[in-house]
Order: structure tokens, then sequence, then C-alpha cells
């Protein structure tokens, strides 16, 4: 009877387990696809002298524990009615300092209405000056010259982008990017071949190009797909890596750390996202994760634990609120346009985050660590919102489209945008109390510290209502603001540059990048938060050609400005 | 070695004919009518999916009605040879296996197959309806209270009845906010849109998953809150099976022992 017994114990257990492991629950990783091991930077370290500048940054408005919304002079317009797909999808913005006073000013991208500066002043006034045109997505802020002045290039939905070159004092002359022919939606800047200029990496959004152009012009050597530029002296060489896209982000993360990024291709729909990495004189596909989101909005890449490997995030649409009345805004939306997996399918709609174990493999623990689910998500980004050391994420959300919302008042989902704070455990938790919860329908965002106080505020471009600017009012830690510049190189504001700053509560990390999220540029200043009571060591540079640079007597509330 | 291991196995298979579990589920005498029936049904059900077009659910449903007859003159059989409790806890260990086998089902379409979790309704996806779900499992439990009630009373039969509570909770719970979706989908003027699927207590998304004390404690529990909602009821059925096939041998070893 006993041997019976154990006999049927252990048919159980070995049951019990082989339905655990098939299921995938336990353990965690099998199965993790395989990613190349992290390899060493090539050579030795190589340490080059830089001139550090250092201004005191502004003391700021008192704090009152939220964000204070301001309505900004200008608001992206449709100029259809009723919003169908794909101008639901709206326009992006970009944050830099485009007349070097040391103030960020705002570009603006429009669908139906001109595009626009707007000019920071100080004291978070802002000086409209519109530009010629719109029927614009995305905005990149970056010296695509190399002449030290920061140009705008919008991408636009059905012609090819759109350079403003900057001639310095403000006055801008349009200009169209040599050799770039195609109708690309997203995009983004690196040096892509290791020769020391920018390139640029744009993805076309196939589906609004077939129903906006026709199918006949996917066959086109400018129709669809995804583009490598390479800049040959100012000439940009084609290549094409991919024949499809339908690409509402790009990120160019370095993500086995060699020191040359990789194109991360966020596609909607079901077109999975592609990862390339540069194998000799080409570019070849690799599979780093496991799961990807299935709509794929926006990229960001932080390391939210401070362990000094960045983390991906990718969004996507999951409901915040799993609530009755939620669910039923969302059900019949679902069942219109249902995922349907195929044969290897690696895509979830919901958001990702991609963290990196030690053996190399990445992971995706958005729903453990909280971010899974941020509604109908476009540009998401993190930065450190509160000051603590550790980076906050937010995401702006909502949808307009009367062929799919048809059932909602004028067609419209509405969201409050998410402001979720990292605990330290690099965990997340919502943060209403923040006052981010615009339901403006927002669509392109940026961090920057618009007032140059050391703390990061937010811009929003929303769709069919005004632009907004949320400042941060949250009271404390300290900030530095940090600018880079390359005097003797094409890539005068060191994008891919590292940035490291070592403190008593530890090391943060940041990366000099063009753009993020959803069609946004970002600022080429980094933002660090530095906590309460913590003393500020040392900066550590990395830059792009793999040359360091350490600065010493770094204090905290300062705009720092190493020139190499 | 070879006769050691064969001996083992015939000694296991003896034991395991014994074992009072099997003789209860034993067609015996109607084995014959048992084995024809499965064969028809399965040749019915090739007939009716392949040839025919006839939905799965269709097909099954009706090979469930095929296997009812021997099924019916084995518990009649099981009534006048044990009584009434015994023939009750043959039938319900019977439904109970069929239930397991849905859900194993379910399991592969989702696991194996791939397949959305909407299109992984097992063989008989018609019955996988909030409603069904919500009467099957007060109907499990009224029948393992009215077995304890008739003196099947042990450890496991506790166990078993808090574990069937416990899952017949997690069914009402979600019944309720289907009914609260329905209205919700009505109110928007889409009354057509499925308001099925969605998750309960525990899983992925569950309520408990979003409960901000636990979220303080201990995060997001694997497994509790992070199996999506084809494995939490995989999972409740499993138990449930497991722990009413304990009860009943626990209750047949001295019972058919003693007749």
């Amino acid at each position: 009877m006993a041997r019976q017994r154990k006999t049927y114990l252990l048919l159980l257990v070995a049951a019990a387990v082989a339905l655990l492991v098939a299921n995938g629950t336990w353990p965690h990783r099998l199965g993790a696809a395989s990613v190349p091991p992290r390899q060493p930077l090539p050579g030795a370290v190589r340490t080059v002298p830089a001139a550090v500048h250092a201004a005191r940054l502004n003391s700021g408005t008192p704090c009152t524990g939220n964000f204070e919304r301001h309505a900004l002079p200008y608001t992206t317009t449709n100029g259809r009615a009723p919003i169908r797909m794909f101008n639901s999808n709206g326009s992006g913005l970009g944050v830099d300092d485009l007349d070097d006073d040391g103030d960020e000013d705002v570009v603006l991208a429009n669908l139906a209405g001109p595009n626009a500066i707007l000019w920071n002043e100080g004291g978070l006034t802002f000086r409209k000056q519109s530009l010629t045109h719109g029927d614009s997505r995305a905005v990149n802020i970056v010296d695509v010259d190399g002449d030290g002045k920061q140009d705008i290039l919008f991408s636009r939905h059905t012609l090819s982008p759109t350079l403003w070159r900057n001639l310095g004092r403000g006055r801008f002359v349009e200009d169209a990017l040599p050799g770039v022919e195609g109708k690309v939606y997203a995009t983004n800047w690196a040096d892509m071949d290791a020769d020391g200029d920018l390139d640029l990496v744009a993805g076309a959004y196939d589906a609004g190009l077939e129903k906006d152009l026709g199918y006949n012009f996917m066959f086109t050597r400018s129709g669809g797909g995804l583009y490598l530029y390479e800049n040959r002296a100012g000439q940009f060489g084609y290549n094409k890596l991919s024949e499809r896209a339908e690409a509402l982000a790009l990120a160019l993360p370095d993500l086995d750390g060699n020191g040359q990024p990789e194109i991360m291709v966020g596609n909607d729909f079901d077109l999975s996202d592609q990862t390339w990495r540069r194998s000799g004189v080409g570019w070849s596909q690799i599979t780093p994760f496991r799961k990807t989101t299935h709509s794929t909005m926006s990229f960001d890449l932080g390391d939210i634990d401070n362990d000094g490997v960045q983390e991906v995030f990718a969004s996507d649409m999951k409901p915040y609120d799993q609530d009755v009345r939620t669910l039923a805004q969302w059900r019949p939306m679902m069942a219109q346009m249902p995922h349907q997996p195929f044969k290897g399918d690696r895509q979830i709609m919901e958001n990702v985050l991609q963290v990196r174990a030690k053996d190399g493999t990445y992971q995706n623990e958005a729903y453990d660590r909280y971010v899974d689910a941020t509604g109908w998500s476009w540009s998401a980004k993190f930065g450190d919102l509160d000051r603590d050391g550790f980076l906050d994420l937010y995401v702006v959300n909502g949808m307009i489209a009367n062929d799919l919302f048809h059932y909602l008042p004028v067609g419209e989902l509405v969201e409050q945008n998410q402001a979720l704070r990292n605990d330290g455990q690099a965990h997340f938790k919502p943060a209403p109390e923040w006052g981010l919860g615009s339901t403006a329908s927002g669509r392109g965002m940026s961090m920057a510290d618009m007032d140059n106080d050391g703390d990061l505020d937010i811009i929003v471009n929303n769709l069919g209502r005004s632009a907004e600017l949320f400042e941060n009012r949250l009271c404390g830690g300290l900030g530095l603001l940090v600018d880079l510049r390359q005097s003797a190189s094409p890539n005068t504001r060191a994008i891919s540059a590292r940035l490291t700053l070592h403190t008593s509560a530890g090391s943060f990390h940041r990366d000099v990048r063009v753009a993020s999220g959803y069609l946004s540029g970002d600022p080429s200043r980094s933002h660090f938060g530095i906590p309460n009571g913590a003393t500020v060591h040392s900066l550590d540079v990395r830059w792009p050609d793999g040359a360091f640079t350490t600065v010493k007597n770094v204090l905290a509330n300062q705009l720092l400005t190493v020139t190499r | 070695m070879i006769g050691r291991d064969r001996a083992w196995t015939g000694s296991f298979i003896r034991e395991v004919r014994r074992d009072p579990l099997v003789q209860l589920l034993s067609p015996r005498e109607h084995t014959r009518l048992v084995l024809t029936m499965s064969a028809l049904g399965l040749l019915l059900w090739g007939a009716l999916t392949w040839q025919v077009g006839m939905p799965v659910w269709g097909a099954t449903t009706m090979v469930l009605g095929l296997l009812l007859v021997p099924g019916g003159l084995k518990w009649r059989a099981d009534m006048r040879q044990h009584g009434v409790t015994i023939m009750i806890l043959s039938v319900i260990l019977t439904m109970q296996g069929f239930h397991s086998v849905e859900h194993l089902a379910q399991w592969i379409q989702y696991h194996v197959l791939h397949w959305q979790p909407q299109r992984s309704s097992g063989l008989i996806s018609a019955a996988n309806a909030e409603w069904v779900h919500f009467i099957w499992n007060w109907g499990v439990v009224g029948i393992f209270a009215l077995l304890i009630l008739r003196g099947v009373r042990n450890r496991w039969a506790w166990l078993l009845l808090g574990w069937s509570v416990a899952h017949t909770m997690e069914h009402t719970y979600m019944l309720v906010r289907y009914l609260q979706l329905k209205q919700e989908l009505g109110l928007l003027g889409v009354p057509q849109i499925s308001a099925q699927g969605l998750p309960g207590i525990l899983g992925r998304d569950g309520l408990l998953s979003t409960n901000p004390t636990l979220m303080q404690i201990c995060g997001r529990v694997p497994g509790i809150t992070t199996i999506s909602r084809i494995d939490v009821h995989f999972w409740w059925n499993t138990g449930e099976t497991l722990l009413l096939a304990a009860t009943a041998h626990r209750f047949l070893r001295g019972h058919l022992t003693r007749q």
C-alpha cells in the first residue's frame, strides 16, 4: 500500500512539474531568446582632456509637490473631420537650445497647420514662430552639417523629410537632405558607420503610405520600408534594410555594449519589431527579445535600476484600468482589430520592459514591474522627475478615430496620461498626486529642464488641443545638467555619448541621443537627479568614439558644459 | 534486470486494478458497450467535423450524448450494487473527469497550438460562457455538500468543499463583472460585443494583481497574479479533480472493502 501511494505521488509530482515547465511559469528564463554576450570595448581605455564650464542653475519657484500645467500657444490640427486613422496618430515635437542662449526651445510638428518654434524667452514664456508647412510627423533637432548649430528635421507623411538649416541668430532656411527621398515617418540619428559623423535611420509607415499614395507606390524606390542613410560628407547614401516597415518608433541602443549602436524599429500592427546589428560592412537581423509589443508606439532606453545596463521600454495599447467602464470602451475596438498570432509570433498587446539578465538574455518584466498597461500609449519616456536618483516613467495616451471608436462621443477614447514613480527597487507605482494626468490626447512628448532650475519639465504635443507644458514643482533632490560639445567632430553634440555620474547614493547613467518615445526629439542636454543628502563625486563621459573623460569636483545645481 | 522490471510493472498493474477508485470507475459488464460507443463516437466526430463541417462543439456534444447511454446503464448498476451515495460519487467523478479534459484541451489550444485566448475555448466552445461556468460550479459545490451530508466525510472531502467554494466564488465574481460589462456595452450602443473572458480574482490582470496592499507587500506573486485566465481555471479544475479523487479513494477504500 505504501509503495502504491509512493508511486501515485511520484506520478503526480512528475505531471505537475511537466505542466509547469510546459506552461512557462517556472523556471522563468526557460527558452529565452539567445543574444550575443556583452562585449568589452575594443582597445585599451583612452582618456582625453576636456574643458569644463560650470554655470549655476536658477533657484526655481517654490515647490508645491506636483506639476503645474501651462497651455502653450500651439495646437496640432488635423484638417479633416471627423478624424480617422491614420491622422489620429498626431505629431511629435523636439526640444533643444536652438539659439545657444542657454534655454531649451521647443519645436512642434503639425498635420494641417504650420509647424512652429516656441522660442524660450525665460521664465517659461515663449515666443511663437510659425514655419511654412505642416503635414509633419517626427521632429529631430540635430546638427546635421556639423557646423555647431542645431538644425531641425521634420519627417512628413507623404513627402520626404525636410531640413531647416540653422543659420544662427534664430534664422533658419528650408532645405532638403541630399539623397534622402524616402517618405519616412520615424527618424533617429547616430554614428552608425563609426566614421565620426551622424547618419540617419528612418522608417516608413507603410499602411499610411498605401492608403494615401496607393499600392503601386510601395514598389517604387522611395516606397515604404526601413532605411539607413549614411552621411558621406553631407550627401546621404541609400541603404534599404527592410522592404516593409510600419515604423512608429526607432531606437539606436547599444545592446551588447560594444560601443556600436544597433537599430531597433518598432512596427505597428502584425509586423513584428526588428533589431538590426552591424556585421562587417552590412547589417543583419538579430532577435534579442523573447517578447515584443504588437502595436509598438514608442521606445525609450533607461537604466531603471542603476546597474549600468540600460533597460528598453516599448509602449503598446492596453487599458490601464480593469474596471468595467474602461473595458467597455476598449472591447468593441479590440473586436475590430484583434491580434492574430502567427507561428513564431513573439508579440503581445501590452507594454514591454526588456531587462537584461546577467547571462545576456533579455526578459520582459513589464508586468512584474507594473508598467505593462498605460492605456492607448504614445510617447513614453524615462526621466528622474522627482530627483530621487531613479528614473520614473511618463506616458501620454488617448485616441481619436471615428472609424474605430464610433460608439464613443466624437470618436474619442479619453484617457489620463500616466505618471509612474520608480520606487527605488525598479518597480513603478502610479503617481496621480503629481498632477500629470492630462486627458488632452497626447502624442509627442519630451522632457527637458525648461526653466533651468535643475528639474525635468514635460512638454506634450496633443492632437486637437493646446500643447502643454508641465512645470516640475515637486519637492526634494537637486539637479545637474550636462552639455557635451565636440569641437573637432561633425558630431558636435556627442550623440551616443554615455554619461555616468558618481554620487554617494550610487552611480547614475544617461546617454545623449536625438530622439526617443513617439516621433519626439530629445534635448542633447542630459539631466541627473541627485537625491537629498547625496554628494556628487565625479562625472565620467564616454565619448562616441570610446574615449573617456572624467570630470572631478562636480557640484549639484549646475549646468556643466564639457567641451572636447 | 528486465525480468525485475516486468515483475514490477505486473504488480503495479494488479495494484492499480485493485484500487477502489479504479474499481468504481471501471465500466465492468458495460465495457464492450463503452468501447463500441467510444469508437462509434470518434468515427462520428471525425465524419461530422471533417466531412459535414459541423462545429467541433456540436460534434463533441453528440459524442458525449452517445456515451451517456452506457454511462446511464453503468450508474444504474452502481446504484443497485452500492447505493445512491456511491452512484453520485461515480457520476461526479466521471463528469469532473470530462470537465478536466475540456480544460486540458483549452490549455493545449493556448500553450501548444498558440491560439488566441478567446479561441482557446476547448472542445465544447459554446459552453464556454460565464453563465455555464457559474451554474456548473455552484452545481458541483451542491453535489460535494450533498456527498458530505450523506457520509462522505474525510479530510479530503472538507478540503474539496473549501476548494470548490473558493473556485465558485471566483466564477461568481466573474459573472457579476460580465453582467456589468454587458450593461456598459449596452449603454454604449454595442450590445452585440462579447463581454466574455474577463479576468477574475486570480491570475494576470485579476483583482489581486492590482491590489495596492499586495503591491506594497510583495508585488506581483508569481502564479497567483501572473498566469493567464486559461491557466487559472486549468489549475482550479486540476486541484478539484485531484481532491475529488483523493476523497473518493479514501471513502471507497473503507466502503467497498466492507461490501
